[in-house]
C-alpha cells in the first residue's frame, strides 16, 4: 500500500470526526453573529479546532482581544512540543517544512508519528493526512456556516455538545498514566467551578495553566 | 475589526508555534521541570475545555443532561478508544436525556 492510501484508509474516521465537528463549529460561530465569511476566515486562518470554539465564545462574550489571543497561545502551545517531536523525522527543505506545519495538528502529530514509529521515512503520510483534515475542517465549517443559521433550536439534536465531547473523549484516549487522569480531573474541576463563578473568559487558561503544576509533586508516579 | 485583528493575531501565533521549531534546528534540551511542565499541559487544558463545557452551556448552568452525557462519552471513549464511536454516543446521549427533560 502506497503511503497516501495508507493516510486516507487509516485517517477516514478522523476525517469524518472533523467534517461533524467543522459543521458543528460553523454552526455554532453563525449563532454567536459571525458572518459566513467570518467563520471560514477563523477556520482558514487560525485552523485550530479547539481554540476556535473557545475563541467564538470570547467573542460572543466580549473579551478582550489580547486575552483571546493569550488563551490561543496556551491552548495551542503544545503544538511546540509536537513540531519539536518530528523534526527528527522532517528532513525536507524549509519551504516544505513551513507548509507542512501549517497542517500540523493534534490529529496529524499523532497518525504522523505513529506511522514513522513503523519505520516509514518518506512524508506523503503525513502531507496527505494533514491535508484530507485541512479539507474535511474547512468544508465542515462552509456547511455549517451555510446552513447553520436555519437550524432551529440546535439544543434540540444535541450538536452544540459535540465539541465537549471531542474534548473529553480527546482527554480519556489521551490519558497514559496515573499523573495524566489526576492533572485531567483537578483541570475539569477547577474550570468548571471558574465558570459557575462566572469566570468564564479565564477559567480555561486558569486551570490549563495551573494543574499541570500538579506534575512536580505528582512527578515519581510517572515513567 | 476587534474580530479581524483577534483571528490574525491568533492565526500568527498558532502558526509561529507550529513552525517554529519546524523552522529551526535546535541544539540542548529543556529543563526537566520545564518539560514535565509542558508535557502534562494538552491534557490539562483540553480536560479544562471539557470542565468548562460541561459546566455551563450558553452562558446558563447544565443541567443533568449534560454532565450524564458526559459520562458517557468517558466510557465509551475508555471502553473503545474511537473518538467518532464516543462523540456520537455523546450528542445522541445529551439529545435523549435533554427530550426526557434532564
Amino acid at each position: 500500500m502506497t503511503p497516501g492510501r495508507a493516510a486516507i484508509i487509516e485517517g477516514w474516521p478522523v476525517f469524518v470526526t472533523a467534517l461533524v465537528v467543522g459543521t458543528a463549529f460553523g454552526l455554532t460561530a453563525r449563532q454567536s453573529g459571525l458572518t459566513v465569511v467570518e467563520t471560514s476566515a477563523t477556520s482558514l486562518i487560525v485552523f485550530a479546532g479547539a481554540s476556535q470554539f473557545v475563541m467564538v465564545d470570547l467573542l460572543r462574550t466580549g473579551a478582550p482581544a489580547p486575552l483571546i489571543v493569550l488563551t490561543v497561545v496556551l491552548l495551542n502551545a503544545r503544538h511546540l512540543l509536537m513540531a519539536a517531536a518530528i523534526r527528527p523525522f522532517v528532513g525536507a527543505s524549509l519551504a516544505r517544512r513551513l507548509g507542512l506545519a501549517y497542517v500540523l495538528t493534534d490529529e496529524a502529530f499523532a497518525m504522523g508519528v505513529g506511522w514513522f514509529r513503523r519505520g516509514h521515512r518518506d512524508l506523503t503520510y503525513f502531507t496527505v493526512f494533514g491535508s484530507l483534515m485541512w479539507c474535511a475542517w474547512n468544508a465542515g465549517t462552509l456547511m455549517g456556516a451555510v446552513f447553520g443559521a436555519d437550524v432551529q433550536d440546535p439544543q434540540r439534536y444535541g450538536i452544540d455538545f459535540a465539541i465537549t465531547a471531542v474534548f473529553a473523549a480527546i482527554v480519556v484516549i489521551g490519558v497514559r498514566h496515573r499523573a495524566d487522569a489526576v492533572i485531567a480531573v483537578v483541570a475539569v474541576l477547577v474550570a468548571a467551578g471558574l465558570r459557575l463563578a462566572g469566570a468564564s473568559a479565564v477559567a480555561v487558561v486558569v486551570a490549563g495553566a495551573l494543574a499541570p503544576v500538579l506534575s512536580f509533586a505528582l512527578g515519581e508516579s510517572r515513567e | 475589526m476587534m474580530f479581524w485583528a483577534t483571528v490574525v493575531a491568533s492565526g500568527i501565533a498558532t502558526y509561529l508555534m507550529r513552525s517554529l521549531p519546524l523552522a529551526l534546528t535546535l541544539r540542548g534540551t529543556a529543563p526537566p521541570w520545564l518539560r514535565r511542565y509542558l508535557d502534562a499541559l494538552p491534557i490539562a487544558i483540553i480536560a479544562a475545555l471539557a470542565g468548562a463545557g460541561v459546566a455551563v452551556q450558553d452562558g446558563q448552568p447544565t443541567g443533568g443532561a449534560e454532565i450524564g452525557a458526559a459520562l458517557a462519552v468517558v466510557a465509551a471513549a475508555a471502553w473503545r478508544r474511537n473518538l467518532l464511536l464516543a462523540v456520537t454516543l455523546g450528542v445522541i446521549a445529551v439529545a435523549a436525556l435533554r427530550a426526557v427533560g434532564l
